[in-house]
């Protein structure tokens, strides 16, 4: 675990050295702003309408997809176009310590970007307007769970390729994918099931388990159902822990393949 | 500190390493010479933990199982891989801070190491530059500072002059003939000066094979006294005669140990031959000189370099020796051999460097193996008395000699 602090400490300094780090937050933030204006200009005001559509709305997703893929992409890849993966791989750290210290350096700083909706929701606040917080606490929180998924997507694809930019579209792919899944596979199974089923009953049962199945990967769902509304769940919680679990696993497992490779 | 049986490495159906077996003891320096793609990064990246091998009987490091202990083998090792890892967007301390974390020295021990290592590498002016502003042989001392940081006990550095200039090559090589008292160092390059230069011990790999492993002086005797004709040393000799070349040549043949005599180019009035037979024929051809009345501009004994040694074994029997080539070209024969190119580079750094600094290097140094010696440059001279095995000082007053002219024809014949 201290490994894993000291490649997060690391990886950190090395964000905020990076021109780049301040351009895509200086270009989040502005963009931000700008829509979190529209938001509150269309509800006529409405702080608590405003702060909801801030972390509802398609654009709130995009950024979710966006962000981690362009914050992960140069995790790996960009390590091993340097060299510095063959350095990082021979000090003596596990290979599991540095997938997750730079994991948690890439959601910390996401994290942090992520901050600026409690600091809008702070100024709203201030000015005399009544922001809903558990809401708003629980959004952000479950945000920061989102992020930390989508970061694990982008890192094991990050594994893949020594082309950063690569790296970032396969994962966002990847996330697209991910987010559009329960849509895509309800939509592909409501065609498919009627075929095995004999009667409406059948069916019924059948397209309920599907949903189950499909649910069980449905990160919007997850995150409006509980974290949305003020409502932190331990199961929710656990959703997405064990999902970007098993990405940070496969991501250590990948960067060994790499060695078999060498 | 470092031992290593029968190791095997495979990319995909591509042997880089081939059932490679070495040993390195305590304190030793030991070279890996080979050509690109030999196995010498591999063998390297497998003793450094990056790569697995694919079959190994044993592979210890500083006592360690790299296999089943690799943690404990990073731990004792300074890994310095060619391509010098480093985070450009890191300053040089935070970069040694870096790896002081990561192998958890303590704060204090932190603080006085960098200080400490990045004297002695010769960078303690940088320490607060962006790495990645600094130029390539200064990125190479900090690559080893943070190598040397943990204080190692054994350090692994692949190809460590590499893409450096020749002044730089030099620094980096007096640096690590510095660590050499404190460190067992295995490093490795495909430029023999270097590891002429750096390592006591060569170990000589192809193709992923070892095919020579020793002291310099052992591989050049060994390897070079097998092969025939030009493998083996030979001697140089360069003279101005009234006979003609080609009967200058018979004559030496005739020498009894004389195996081949190749006439060279001609300069002004001299002739140059490459006499090789059995051992150091020096003595042989210098009295038949005498006796023949030649003045003697050159005589001198070459045995072969690593080099010729190392192209042979890599290359196999298609070119036994550089200098076959190289000696007929129209160069002046004092410069046999391609493998003298390095030389001078080499020697002239040597004199660049403060006398304090300057090792004793090792047998075998680039250029020949032994230093030129000339015993008889004076046609007057023909004092029959001479002790053949001493150098000639000038003696100014010739004595009574029968003929003054060297080119007449009666001259030599007495």
């Amino acid at each position: 675990m201290t490994g894993a602090l000291v490649v997060a400490r690391r990886e950190l300094t090395g964000l905020f050295m990076a021109p780049f780090t301040w351009i895509v937050l200086l270009v989040v933030l502005l963009l931000n702003g700008l829509l979190f204006n529209s938001y509150l200009v269309r509800s006529g005001g409405n702080i608590t309408a405003t702060l909801n559509a801030s972390m509802s709305e398609g654009s709130f997703w995009v950024w979710m997809v966006f962000l981690p893929a362009l914050l992960s992409m140069r995790l790996i890849a960009e390590e091993s176009r340097n060299g510095t993966l063959e350095y990082l791989l021979t000090a003596p750290v596990g290979d599991l310590a540095v997938v997750v210290g730079k994991f948690l350096a890439a959601t910390l700083f996401l994290g942090l970007v992520w901050t600026s909706a409690l600091v809008y929701a702070g100024a709203l606040d201030y000015v005399g307007g009544s922001p809903d917080w558990p809401a708003i606490i629980g959004t952000w929180v479950g945000t920061l769970l989102v992020s930390g998924l989508f970061v694990s997507i982008g890192m094991l694809a990050s594994t893949f390729t020594a082309t950063p930019l690569l790296a970032a579209f396969l994962s966002m792919v990847a996330c697209v994918l991910w987010l559009t899944l329960p849509w895509l596979a309800l939509l592909a199974l409501s065609n498919v099931l009627p075929y095995f089923a004999e009667t409406g009953a059948e069916l019924k049962a059948l397209s309920e388990r599907a949903e189950t199945v499909v649910g069980s990967m449905d990160a919007i769902g997850h995150f409006q159902r509980s974290f949305q509304v003020g409502v932190i769940d331990s199961a929710e919680v656990i959703f997405f822990f064990a999902w970007t679990g098993l990405f940070l696993f496969l991501t250590a497992r990948s960067l060994e393949a790499r060695r078999w490779r060498g | 500190m470092i031992e290593v049986a029968h190791l095997t490495r495979r990319y995909g159906s591509a042997t880089a390493v081939d059932d490679l077996s070495f040993e390195v003891a305590k304190g030793e320096v030991v070279g890996f010479l080979g050509p690109n793609g030999a196995g010498k990064t591999t063998t390297m990246r497998i003793l450094a933990g990056y790569l697995p091998a694919t079959r190994a009987e044993r592979l210890l490091v500083a006592g360690h199982d790299v296999m089943r202990d690799s943690m404990a083998v990073r731990r004792a090792i300074g890994y310095l891989p060619e391509s010098v890892p480093l985070y450009p967007e890191l300053r040089v301390e935070e970069m040694m801070r870096f790896q002081g974390r990561l192998h958890r020295m303590s704060r204090q021990d932190l603080r006085t190491r960098i200080g400490e290592v990045l004297d002695r590498v010769g960078v303690l002016d940088r320490r607060k530059q962006l790495v990645g502003t600094l130029s390539r042989g200064l990125k190479q001392r900090v690559g080893l500072a943070v190598a040397l940081l943990p204080d190692p006990e054994v350090l692994i550095l692949d190809e460590p002059t590499s893409g450096l200039d020749p002044i730089q090559r030099g620094e980096v090589r007096n640096l690590i003939a510095a660590l050499s008292s404190e460190h067992t160092v295995l490093l490795s390059s495909h430029i023999l000066a270097e590891i002429e230069a750096m390592a006591p011990r060569v170990i000589i790999i192809h193709e992923g094979q070892k095919v020579a492993d020793g002291s310099q002086d052992q591989i050049i005797q060994r390897l070079g006294a097998s092969g025939s004709g030009g493998g083996a040393g030979h001697v140089l000799v360069e003279a101005a005669a009234p006979a003609e070349a080609s009967a200058m040549a018979e004559l030496m043949k005739s020498l009894p140990g004389v195996e081949t005599v190749t006439l060279g180019d001609r300069v002004g009035i001299h002739h140059s031959f490459r006499v090789s037979g059995e051992g150091d024929l020096r003595e042989d051809i210098g009295a038949l000189a005498m006796t023949q009345g030649w003045a003697l501009r050159e005589l001198t004994w070459k045995r072969p370099t690593l080099e010729q040694i190392f192209t042979r074994l890599v290359i196999g029997d298609v070119a036994p020796v550089l200098s076959e080539g190289a000696s007929s070209a129209p160069a002046p024969v004092a410069v046999p051999n391609a493998s003298n190119a390095p030389a001078p580079v080499t020697s002239g750094l040597e004199l660049s460097m403060p006398q304090g600094a300057k090792k004793p290097l090792p047998l075998g140094t680039p250029g020949t193996a032994q230093p030129k010696t000339i015993y008889s440059l004076n046609p007057f001279d023909r004092g029959a008395s001479r002790d053949l095995s001493k150098p000639v000082s000038v003696d100014p007053v010739p004595p009574a000699a029968p003929k003054l002219d060297p080119l007449d024809p009666e001259g030599g014949d007495a």
